[in-house]
C-alpha cells in the first residue's frame, strides 16, 4: 500500500519499503512534477542561450556522477577523471567518423547510440586499468596514480597520438548529420537538451538503482572501513575495480554526449582543471546523487551570473572581459575554500535541513 | 657516451631544483599533516615576482630576496585564513583546500600578469656554456644548482641549529609533546608555509631562467609529486633523492625515448614510471610505512 504522505514519527516496518523509490505518493508526484519540468516546461520557457547552459550543467552533472560514485561511494579519491570522459569522447568520436558501418545502421540513423555504449565501455575498461593500482594503495598514493592516469591519457596519448589520426593536427570536427539518433538528428541545442535530459536521467536511475544492491552496499562498506568490509566478506580489490568499471562508464556516456553537444573536439577540452573542477563541484553540492547534481547547477550558475556581472563592468575595465577565464579559475577556487571550511557537507545537507524542517513540521523537536 | 654523460649532468642539475621545491613539501607534511597539491602554482608565483622586480631594475639576487620576503608573508596568510582551520579534516577536505587555492593563485597570476612566456632580460647568467673534461655545463643549469644547493643547506641548518627549526622537528616528531613542552603548534604550521613558499618561490625563479617564465613553470613545480613519492613522504633526505632521480629520469626519458614515443614523452615520463612504482613501494624508499588496524 502507498501510502499519501508519511507523518512525522512513523517509520517503515520493512527493510525493502525503507529504500523503495515510491514511499509515498508525494515523493512519487514530486518526482513527476520535476521530470514534467525538466522535460516539457524548460524547453518552453528557456531561450537558446539558457538551454546551452542547462546542457552544460548536464555535461558537469554527468561527469560529477562518474566522480560522486568514486569518492563518494567508495573513498577512492580521484584527480584524474577527465581522462574517463576524454577516452569516451574520443571512442564516440572515433567511432563515427572512421568506423566502417553497415549501410543499414547509418540509414537507421544507430551509430551515435551504439557509440554512446562503446565510448561507456571503453571507458569504463580505461577506467580500471588505471584503477589497478587502488588493490595495493589508498589515500593519497592513489590521488597520485589517478594524476598519472590524467598526464598519460590526455596529455601525452590523446594529444601526441589519437589527436593525429586522420593527419589533421589538434582538433576533430564533427561534420553535421553524423551525430543522429534514429530519424532526429542532433542539431540544435533543443535536441541536445533532450538527450542530456535522457542520458541524464537514465544515468541517474542507474546509479540509483545500483545503490541499493548488494554492490552498493559493498562500496559504502569499504568507504567507511575498508577493513572491517573485508572481514565481512566483501572482495575489495574486485568491488574497488567494478567501482572504477561504473565510474568510468559514466564518464564515457558524459565524453559521448560532449561530442553532440560541442561537434567538436580536441584534448584542451579535458584539462587536468577540469578533473579537478568535477571534485569540487561534488564537494560544493554534498552526499550523494543530488549533491553531485546540486553542484553543478550552482557551480556553472555561479559562473555565468559572474560574466553577466562582468559584461556591464567590462566597458569600465577591459581586462576583466578579456581575462574572464581567470577569474572563473579565481572564482572556484574560493568557492572550494569557502566550501570546505564554511560548509563542509555542502549543498545536499542544506536541502536536507530544508526538507527535515517541513518533514517535521510542526513539532520539530 | 658523451651525450649519456650531458643529460645525467643536466638531470641533476635541475633536479637540484626539484628537490629544492620537494624539501617545502616535505616539510608542510611532516609538520601539519597537509598534502599540498599547490606546489605548481608556489612556483610559479615565485618566477612571476622575480622577473617582476627583475623587469623593474633590481639586481637578481635582491628580487630573489624580495620574493623570499613575499613568500614568508603570502606564505602566513594562507596558512592562518584557509589551512588552520581545517587542522583534523579528512583528508580530501585538506587536499581540495589547497587544489582551491592553486587555482585562485593561478587565476590571480594569470590575470596579473598574462600568459605570454617572459624571460629574464637581460639574461643573468651567460648563454655560452662550460666545459669540464668533456662535459659542457650550460651555465644557467649550473649556478641554478648551486644556488639551490645553498639554499637548500641553509634550510637544512636551519632545522638543525636554531631554535625555531628545532622546535618545527618537535612537532613533526610528536605534536602533541611538543604542545607540552611549550611549542606553539601555530607557530610551526605557519613556519613551515612560509618556508615551502620561500623553497619554491625561489625554485620557480630558477625554472624561469633556464626556459622562460610561463604557465608551464606551474606544471614543473608539480613533479615534486613523483619525487617526495619516490623518496618517502616524510623524508628530507628522501626529498633530496627524489628530486635528483626525477630530474635524471625526466632527461633521459628525453633523450633515449623520444625516439621511440615522439612528443611529450619527457613531460609525462615522472608520472608514468611513479604509477608504476606505487604499485611496488607505496611507501617510497624512506617513507614511514603505515601499518593499519582496525
Amino acid at each position: 500500500m502507498t501510502r499519501g504522505w508519511l507523518p512525522c514519527g512513523d517509520y517503515h516496518q520493512e527493510y525493502a519499503k525503507d529504500h523503495g523509490w515510491w514511499q509515498t505518493n508525494v515523493i512519487k508526484g514530486k518526482m513527476i512534477l520535476l521530470l514534467l519540468i525538466v522535460s516539457v516546461g524548460f524547453p518552453l520557457s528557456l531561450g537558446e542561450y539558457w538551454l546551452g547552459v542547462a546542457n552544460m550543467i548536464g555535461y558537469t552533472a554527468l561527469g560529477a556522477l562518474g566522480v560522486q560514485l568514486l569518492i563518494g561511494y567508495a573513498g577512492l579519491i580521484t584527480l584524474g577523471h577527465a581522462a574517463f570522459i576524454a577516452v569516451g569522447a574520443y571512442t564516440s568520436t572515433l567511432l563515427i567518423l572512421r568506423f566502417p558501418w553497415p549501410q543499414f545502421i547509418i540509414s537507421w540513423g544507430l551509430g551515435y547510440p551504439i557509440s554512446i555504449i562503446i565510448a561507456a565501455i571503453v571507458a569504463g575498461l580505461w577506467s580500471v586499468l588505471f584503477g589497478l593500482p587502488s588493490a595495493r594503495v589508498k589515500g593519497f598514493y592513489l590521488i597520485l596514480t589517478t594524476m598519472a592516469a590524467q598526464f598519460i591519457t590526455v596529455d601525452f596519448i590523446l594529444t601526441q597520438y589519437i589527436s593525429r589520426i586522420g593527419g589533421r593536427g589538434q582538433a576533430f570536427s564533427l561534420p553535421p548529420g553524423t551525430i543522429k539518433i534514429g530519424p532526429w538528428l542532433i542539431d540544435s541545442d533543443l535536441k541536445v537538451y533532450f538527450l542530456m535530459i535522457t542520458l541524464l536521467t537514465l544515468t541517474v536511475m542507474f546509479m540509483c538503482n545500483l545503490l541499493r544492491t548488494r554492490v552498493g552496499r559493498a562500496w559504502v562498506a569499504i568507504r567507511d572501513n575498508d577493513i572491517a568490509a573485508e572481514t565481512l566478506g566483501i572482495n575489495i580489490v574486485w568491488y574497488k575495480l567494478l567501482n572504477f568499471f561504473v565510474a568510468g562508464f559514466i564518464g564515457g556516456i558524459a565524453g559521448a554526449f560532449w561530442v553532440a553537444n560541442l561537434a567538436a573536439l580536441s584534448p584542451e577540452h579535458f584539462p587536468w582543471s577540469w578533473s579537478l573542477w568535477l571534485v569540487g563541484v561534488i564537494l560544493i553540492g554534498g552526499a550523494g546523487i543530488d549533491g553531485a547534481i546540486f553542484g553543478s547547477i550552482f557551480m556553472v550558475m555561479v559562473m555565468e551570473i559572474l560574466q553577466i556581472i562582468a559584461i556591464p563592468l567590462s566597458e569600465y575595465w577591459p581586462i576583466v572581459f578579456v581575462n574572464f577565464a581567470y577569474i572563473k579559475d579565481m572564482a572556484f577556487g574560493l568557492a572550494i575554500c569557502a566550501f570546505l571550511i564554511y560548509e563542509p557537507r555542502g549543498l545536499s545537507y542544506r536541502w536536507w535541513q530544508v526538507k527535515n524542517y517541513f518533514n517535521l513540521w510542526p513539532f520539530s523537536y | 657516451m658523451e651525450l649519456f654523460f650531458m643529460t645525467l649532468t643536466t638531470g641533476i642539475m635541475v633536479g637540484g631544483i626539484y628537490a629544492l621545491v620537494a624539501l617545502g613539501w616535505v616539510l608542510i607534511y611532516k609538520c601539519s599533516g597537509v598534502l599540498n597539491l599547490a606546489m605548481g602554482e608556489l612556483t610559479l608565483f615565485g618566477a612571476y615576482v622575480t622577473i617582476y622586480f627583475y623587469a623593474m631594475g633590481v639586481p637578481f639576487v635582491v628580487s630573489i630576496l624580495f620574493t623570499l620576503v613575499i613568500g614568508i608573508i603570502l606564505g602566513i596568510l594562507v596558512e592562518r585564513i584557509f589551512l588552520d582551520k581545517l587542522i583534523g579534516e579528512p583528508i580530501l577536505a585538506v587536499i581540495m583546500v589547497t587544489v582551491g587555492l592553486s587555482f585562485f593563485f593561478k587565476g590571480l597570476i594569470e590575470f596579473i600578469w598574462g600568459t605570454d612566456t617572459r624571460v629574464f632580460t637581460p639574461a643573468i647568467f651567460s648563454l655560452k656554456p662550460f666545459t669540464v673534461g668533456f662535459l659542457k655545463i650550460s651555465t644557467v643549469y649550473f649556478w641554478s644548482f648551486v644556488l639551490a644547493i645553498v639554499l637548500f643547506l641553509v634550510f637544512v641548518a636551519f632545522f638543525k641549529y636554531t631554535r625555531w627549526g628545532l622546535s618545527m622537528q618537535a612537532t613533526a616528531d610528536d605534536e602533541t609533546a611538543a604542545l607540552s613542552l611549550g611549542v606553539s603548534a601555530r607557530f610551526v604550521y605557519a613556519a613551515s608555509w612560509a618556508i615551502a613558499f620561500m623553497a619554491a618561490g625561489v625554485g620557480g625563479a630558477l625554472l624561469g631562467n633556464i626556459n622562460g617564465v610561463n604557465i608551464s613553470i606551474g606544471y614543473l613545480g608539480l613533479l615534486v609529486l613523483p619525487a617526495v613519492v619516490l623518496g618517502g613522504l616524510n623524508s628530507v633526505p628522501g626529498a633530496v633523492v627524489g628530486g635528483i632521480t626525477i630530474g635524471v629520469l625526466q632527461n633521459f626519458a628525453g633523450t633515449y625515448l623520444d625516439a621511440f614515443f615522439p612528443g611529450g614523452v619527457k613531460e609525462i615520463f615522472p608520472f608514468a614510471f611513479m604509477a608504476v612504482f606505487l604499485l611496488f613501494m607505496p611507501y617510497g624508499f624512506w617513507g614511514w610505512v603505515k601499518i593499519e588496524r582496525m
